[in-house]
């Protein structure tokens, strides 16, 4: 028997609203993706023929799964129309099919099954009529009866269940995780059934892992945390020191700041949803819970031009200033390359009073090198010319945020004002920031 | 061990497809030096197409059609990578563009939307009046 | 590239071999069975070894233009490589393919008649 299995992208719009970083099919279910409990499943069912059916992208997919020799089945990728019915998802994979005969699994669903049972009587069974459906598709039988010695038995239980938003998701992981291994082939080492470990998994010897648990790859789980009952840590996550993480999913790439109580909840980069609510929050503290990854590039790409633009206002404001004070500055000897002058004499800390020691960095930043406002720029100017490729906590710029705030622009003080700046600014917002700071040392000059 | 391979292609379309097999039979090689599972055809499906839009990209915005113009392809071999570099002397452009929407069954627009999915890193520079597209991806 | 058209009832099929690329895609609007907006076509992709964008571009016209027209076009015996440049796209969502060119003969009659 072959399986066809068809997903449209219809059935898992809902995926991309709660986890947009995260392909449909390789959503984690307790740290397995989506698509392998339904390879699991034809598998089981005696298909070594397996073909995927989509008609959004399978890429990724395929970067995952592979020919899927990996499960010793020949996995093969192609697409549908979203108005195709069964009887057109048969003709177009005619060839596939070869006239015999065809599991074929529609919907975004859940398959709840039992890998100790056999399920290798549905080639044989002679229906036509769905052999499991639910609201969101069916799982149905076409194509001549394979002949096979039907003792029969009665056929192993299953079922399906839509997963149709965050609420089934998070039941349908939870009832995993309880199940466990004995259900379904699940990832992960562990000695004992409701706890598994991933690869690369560093837990500290103060941490305290309830079952059941289900932990991915490459996670770090800190000092005096407590993880479980019922927590399933994705892959690439940090548990920092304190935490405790109970009766929650923590999504993949995610990072969960010190002392945070996680219940109930799906954690996913900075976003925590209430899986019974379905509502979304958005954490603003940057402490308590972090994403991992670097911000999208269309996003730096505009808070540059909009810091280019504000640069461009200021040279122009300041241009006539420079041309008459730096030859005067220039011939006293005053002026340095170090943008953070000496304010001597009148000349002098009338250039600073008014940012003119400033005004050659905003060529950089023009051309993209530096920010208009972000971290200290002290070093920057030390007569480097290298500008690492800064992190989104670490922005080199012309001003500091520590200078709009009237901090002391040294020392670590400094350095949480900075932080917390980078992580909520806005390209808006640094605007406001750069006049507090040129005003600022407007004020102090005098 | 670091091999380069440069290739200077009029700037012309009917040279298309001799640069596209050859950033293909580029990668074929690096992947069988590197004792990669052959039966991939992925690691050189995505140069071939890669210089294919990159290349076909460069000739339809050249200004001056002249037989003097040059599209130079430059392969770089190192140890499981491999990168490519496309040079031409057009106007400076963006590599910013916004994805094509399906709906309207738009005919052109695809290309560097090919790139960056089959490729690991892409990236655009403008030097000495030549635009340059550096693309490289692991085997 | 070359355009192979073969008729099987009132459908055409034109059958792409080689490579579909910016310096060969504008040979297939020289195609009648392409040009003719009115006609319905199943393109048997199977031969074609390379499509890039420009292919890409080129059919999604000529569907656009028979569409227009109340005209089919059904794709069919796409290979992994062309396949991927569909996928990554998203234009499979706009066509209806096969891996069979008979069953896009037959889906093709059968859709015109009713």
């Amino acid at each position: 028997m072959k399986t066809l299995i068809a997903i449209k992208e219809q059935y898992h719009t809902w995926v991309h609203e709660a986890f947009p970083a995260m392909h449909p099919l390789l959503l984690p279910l307790c740290n397995k993706p989506f698509i392998e409990y339904l390879i699991d499943f034809a598998i089981l069912a005696g298909s070594r023929e397996v073909r995927l059916l989509s008609d959004g992208q399978l890429t990724e997919v395929e970067e995952h799964c592979g020919t899927g020799s990996r499960w010793g089945i020949e996995l093969s990728y192609a697409n549908l129309h979203p108005a195709d019915d069964q009887q057109q998802l048969l003709d177009k994979n005619r060839k596939f099919c070869g006239g015999g005969r065809t599991m074929i699994l529609t919907g975004y669903n859940f398959i709840s099954y039992n890998k100790q049972k056999s399920y290798l009587d549905l080639a044989t069974i002679a229906t036509d009529t769905p052999i499991a459906s639910c609201p969101g598709g069916t799982i149905t039988l076409k194509g001549p009866p394979e002949s096979g010695a039907s003792e029969k038995s009665p056929l192993a239980p299953f079922s399906i269940t839509p997963l149709d938003s965050v609420q089934s998701y998070f039941r349908i992981s939870m009832e995993t995780l309880q199940t466990g291994s004995s259900r379904y082939v699940l990832p992960g080492y562990g000695s004992e059934p409701d706890c598994s470990i991933g690869k690369n998994v560093i837990i500290s010897k103060t941490a305290q892992i309830r079952k059941p648990v289900s932990i991915g790859d490459n996670v770090q789980i800190l000092p005096k945390t407590i993880i479980g009952p019922s927590a399933i840590i994705g892959s690439n996550v940090v548990i920092d020191n304190g935490c405790s993480v109970s009766g929650s999913i923590i999504i993949d790439n995610t990072y969960i700041g010190e002392n945070l109580e996680i219940d109930m909840r799906i954690a996913a980069g900075n976003t925590l949803i209430d899986p019974t609510s379905g509502v979304s929050l958005t954490m603003e503290d940057p402490h308590l819970l972090v994403g991992i990854k670097t911000w999208a590039t269309t996003a730096i790409l505009k808070r540059k031009t909009i810091h280019a633009l504000a640069a461009t206002i200021l040279l122009v404001l300041q241009f006539i200033p420079f041309i008459l004070l730096f030859p005067l500055l220039k011939l006293q000897g005053k002026w340095k390359d170090d943008p953070y002058m000496q304010e001597t004499g009148l000349a002098g800390a009338l250039a600073v009073a008014i940012s003119l020691d400033r005004f050659p960095l905003l060529l950089k930043v023009i051309t993209g090198k530096l920010d208009i406002i972000g971290s200290s720029s002290r070093s920057t100017c030390a007569g480097k010319h290298s500008y690492p490729d800064s992190g989104p906590l670490s922005r080199l710029a012309v001003f500091s945020y520590a200078e709009a705030e009237d901090w002391p622009v040294n020392g670590s003080d400094a350095a949480i004002v900075e932080r917390f700046h980078a992580v909520h600014s806005t390209p808006i917002k640094d605007i406001g920031m750069t006049i507090k700071a040129l005003i600022n040392r407007l004020t102090k000059g005098r | 061990m670091k091999s380069v391979i440069t290739l200077a292609l009029p700037c012309d379309i009917r040279f298309t497809r001799l640069a596209s097999q050859m950033a293909a039979n580029t990668a074929s090689l690096l992947a069988s030096t590197c004792n990669a599972d052959t039966g991939n055809w992925e690691f050189s499906h995505a140069f071939e197409l890669a210089i294919s839009e990159a290349f076909s990209n460069a000739v339809f915005y050249s200004t001056e059609k002249t037989a003097s113009q040059k599209v130079t392809i430059t392969f770089t071999l190192e140890q499981h990578r491999l990168m490519a570099t496309i040079r031409d002397t057009n106007e400076p452009f963006s590599i910013e563009t916004p994805e094509p929407s399906i709906e309207n069954y738009p005919e052109r627009g695809y290309g560097l939307m090919l790139i960056r999915t089959v490729m690991d890193t892409v990236s655009y520079i403008r030097e000495n009046g030549e635009n340059i597209i550096t693309m490289s991806k692991q085997l | 590239m070359t355009i192979t058209e073969t008729s099987d009832g009132s459908i055409t099929i034109v059958a792409l071999c080689g490579t579909i690329d910016s310096s060969t895609a504008p040979e297939l609007h020289k195609s009648p069975a392409i040009a003719d907006t009115l006609r319905s076509v199943v393109i048997d992709l199977e031969k074609v070894d390379f499509l890039d964008s420009s292919g890409l571009g080129a059919l999604v016209g000529t569907l656009r233009l028979k569409q227009e027209a109340k005209a089919a076009v059904l794709l069919s015996c796409m290979n992994p490589r062309v396949r991927k440049v569909f996928d990554i796209t998203g234009t499979v969502k706009l066509f209806h393919i096969f891996d069979d060119t008979s069953a896009a003969v037959e889906y093709a009659a059968t859709h015109n008649e009713g």
